[in-house]
């Protein structure tokens, strides 16, 4: 059975003034359709690279795809034409920001945006574009959306414009939605309505999510399937509740330990000592060895792979030999 | 737009205009000697009788405040004195020339602004390719250049090496009694050699500073939204990024228009064009000194009118200036 999305044994390069790193060694995640895929990890790992790889945007030169395949409904779309990309771009697979301050045009209205997202792949005249543009400001919840469609983005607060956004991503309805860190420009509050938006849009639109975050909390709400993603590997890989409930890998169980619990105001919080580890200074052994308390002499000799050693895939030589 | 706004900024307007009167009239007090004298400049035979209506018509024989009242309320009735050099009033001089001198501008100006930014856009969209090296040798030379040199050289290519273009005056001699098509045809004829030198270190300069600014305007999230949404690559360049990079061009171009005016002098005595700039440099040489400040005046008040068509097109361009 073909995937509706499928990234298979990505490899993704940058050439950078050390010399040209790895951003994506041997990447394969899937999503199906009607599923929220979670991508989390600390900055740099990765995870925005993964979805503008799947967007087709990687910057080139100096990134380059140098290997796997990216395959969105059975099409390989590595190396598709300039042309394809353009058609599947916000029709078929739509992305949000993490910066909705910034990403959305100052000099134009939020209802000719939008609109332009519908006229580029719908079959349909300025003045009906409009029209469904208002009707999508009122689906995500914009008030007075007839009023706003006249807006410039500078009108507008950061949740709002998140919610211009996502309107703006399901205009076409896409059948991926990538939404990389949602949320991470806005007050709590904001997050949770965003959040509930995302859901009920899933539910009306039957699309497949791939939600980027690094908190685990929007992940418990959110993701039914959960990667964790480290230097540019998927390090784990299993439902939400497994994942949340039963990590393997250590740097999954510290990411789940730095989540605050309610009522216990003693509780000193965990962290994860260290920094991950530049790309260009990654050797050959597992990159998170650095930072890791279990780690004998074979995590620095040999990359662990993402192999399933009882419960779910884990790439750990730890866990592998259960000695964690 | 904003009524009160237009208004206010008219006002600042005429603010500016009367300090540029007042200038005028304290350089003319600053020139050493009697005022009569330098006013009546190098006449050699300027007769007692003759100084005596000067001062009787400058009321150079009342106090200096009431002299300056004289000259602001001459000003505002646009009455600059009389030429003794062309033995005309002032004003009608200056209104015989004014219109050459803004073609001439104009055009360079937008000359300048068009091709300048069609390079810079080109060369922006492969910041390390072979165009770009090429528009910025271009620019570069064509900034350091200095006006006149590269009229001189003009002149010496298309006078006898490729007389394509008229090298002097602003119509023909044997077409005085064509249509107007014709007259219109051939003084565009003649614009050509002195619009463009005048706009050669202009183009230079939008050229660099187009392409620098839609870089930036090119690394910014809301391009990166235009192309997720599936806009065309000409249309994220022309487009989404463009009309983001205006702005400072706009700027730019509005403070030029100063010195725009100051080279056209050198190009209208380079090219014999029959403009304000001619005027200046005949009236300089002639020490005629009421033609000299008139041409002062009109020069600053063409700058000052330019300044509050900027900033109007500014607001217009940019809707973060707009009030709400």
């Amino acid at each position: 059975m073909s995937r509706l999305l499928e990234i298979d044994d990505l490899r993704v390069t940058f050439r950078t003034r050390y010399g040209e790193v790895t951003a994506l060694d041997s990447v394969s995640l899937h999503v199906d359709a009607g599923e929220t895929l979670g991508i989390v990890g600390e900055s740099g790992c990765g995870k925005s690279i993964t979805a503008l790889s799947v967007m087709g945007l990687i910057p080139q030169p100096p990134g380059r795809i140098a290997g796997g395949a990216i395959r969105l409904q059975g099409e390989d779309i590595v190396g598709a034409s300039p042309a394809r990309l353009q058609a599947l771009r916000g029709a078929e697979v739509a992305m949000i920001f993490q910066e909705p301050m910034t990403s959305l045009n100052p000099v134009f209205t939020i209802g000719s945006q939008i609109a332009e997202a519908i006229m580029l792949h719908q079959n349909v005249g300025a003045d009906q574009a409009f029209k469904d543009a208002i009707a999508l400001l009122d689906r995500v919840g914009i008030p007075s959306p007839d009023r706003r469609a006249h807006d410039y983005p500078h009108q507008l607060s950061g949740g709002m414009r998140q919610r211009v956004m996502i309107a703006m991503a399901v205009s076409c309805r896409p059948k991926v939605l990538i939404a990389d860190e949602p949320t991470t420009a806005l007050d709590v509050t904001v997050q949770a309505q965003i959040f509930d938006l995302l859901n009920e849009i899933q539910r009306d639109f039957g699309a497949a999510i791939v939600l980027i975050t690094h908190d685990m909390g929007a992940i418990s709400e959110m993701a039914d399937r959960v990667a964790v993603m480290y230097a540019g590997r998927v390090i784990e890989e299993a439902s939400a509740d497994d994942v949340l409930d039963f990590p393997q890998h250590p740097y999954a169980r510290g990411l789940i330990d730095c989540i605050p619990a309610l009522g216990r105001p003693d509780h000193r919080l965990a962290e994860i000592p260290g920094v991950v580890p530049p790309l260009h200074l990654l050797g050959a052994g597992c990159a998170f060895a650095q930072r890791c308390a279990h780690r004998n002499d074979r995590c620095d000799r040999e990359k662990p792979s993402l192999v399933n050693h009882g419960r779910h895939p884990v790439a750990c030589h730890g866990a592998e030999e259960s000695r964690l | 737009m904003d009524f009160i706004y237009i208004i206010k900024r008219l006002f600042y307007g005429v603010l500016l205009m009367l300090g540029v009167v007042v200038l005028n009239f304290l350089l003319i007090r600053l020139a050493p000697g009697d005022p009569a004298v330098v006013i009546a400049g190098e006449m050699g035979g300027a007769t007692e009788a003759m100084l005596e209506s000067i001062r009787e018509e400058y009321g150079l024989n009342k106090p200096v405040l009431t002299q300056l009242g004289i000259y602001v309320a001459n000003v505002a009735r646009f009455d600059l004195g009389q030429s003794f050099f062309f033995n005309q009033p002032v004003t009608t001089l200056i209104g015989h020339r004014i219109g050459p001198t803004i073609l001439l501008v104009l055009t360079a100006q937008i000359l300048a602004i068009v091709l300048g930014v069609v390079m810079g856009v080109v060369s922006a969209r492969k910041p390390n390719g072979v165009t770009s090296a090429i528009v910025s040798v271009f620019a570069t030379i064509g900034y350091a250049v200095p006006v006149f040199w590269t009229g001189i050289m003009l002149i010496i290519l298309f006078a006898s090496v490729l007389p394509v273009f008229p090298v002097e005056g602003m119509t023909s001699v044997r077409l005085r009694d064509a249509g107007l098509l014709v007259r219109t045809l051939d003084v565009l004829h003649h614009l050509v050699l002195p619009a463009f030198t005048l706009a050669i270190i202009y183009l230079a300069q939008y050229s660099r500073l187009s392409r620098a600014s839609m870089l930036e305007v090119l690394g910014s999230d809301y391009i990166r939204t235009a192309r997720a949404k599936g806009a065309s690559e000409r249309s994220v360049l022309f487009k989404h990024a463009l009309r983001n990079a205006a702005l400072p061009i706009l700027t730019v171009a509005g403070l030029q228009f100063g010195n725009l005016i100051s080279g056209a002098l050198l190009v209208e005595t380079v090219f014999n064009w029959p403009g304000m700039g001619r005027l200046a440099f005949d009236s300089i040489l002639r020490r005629d000194y009421p033609t000299t400040m008139g041409v002062l005046f009109f020069a600053s008040f063409m700058v000052v009118i330019a300044n509050i068509l900027t900033d109007l097109s500014y607001k217009l361009a940019d809707p973060r200036l707009r009030g709400r």
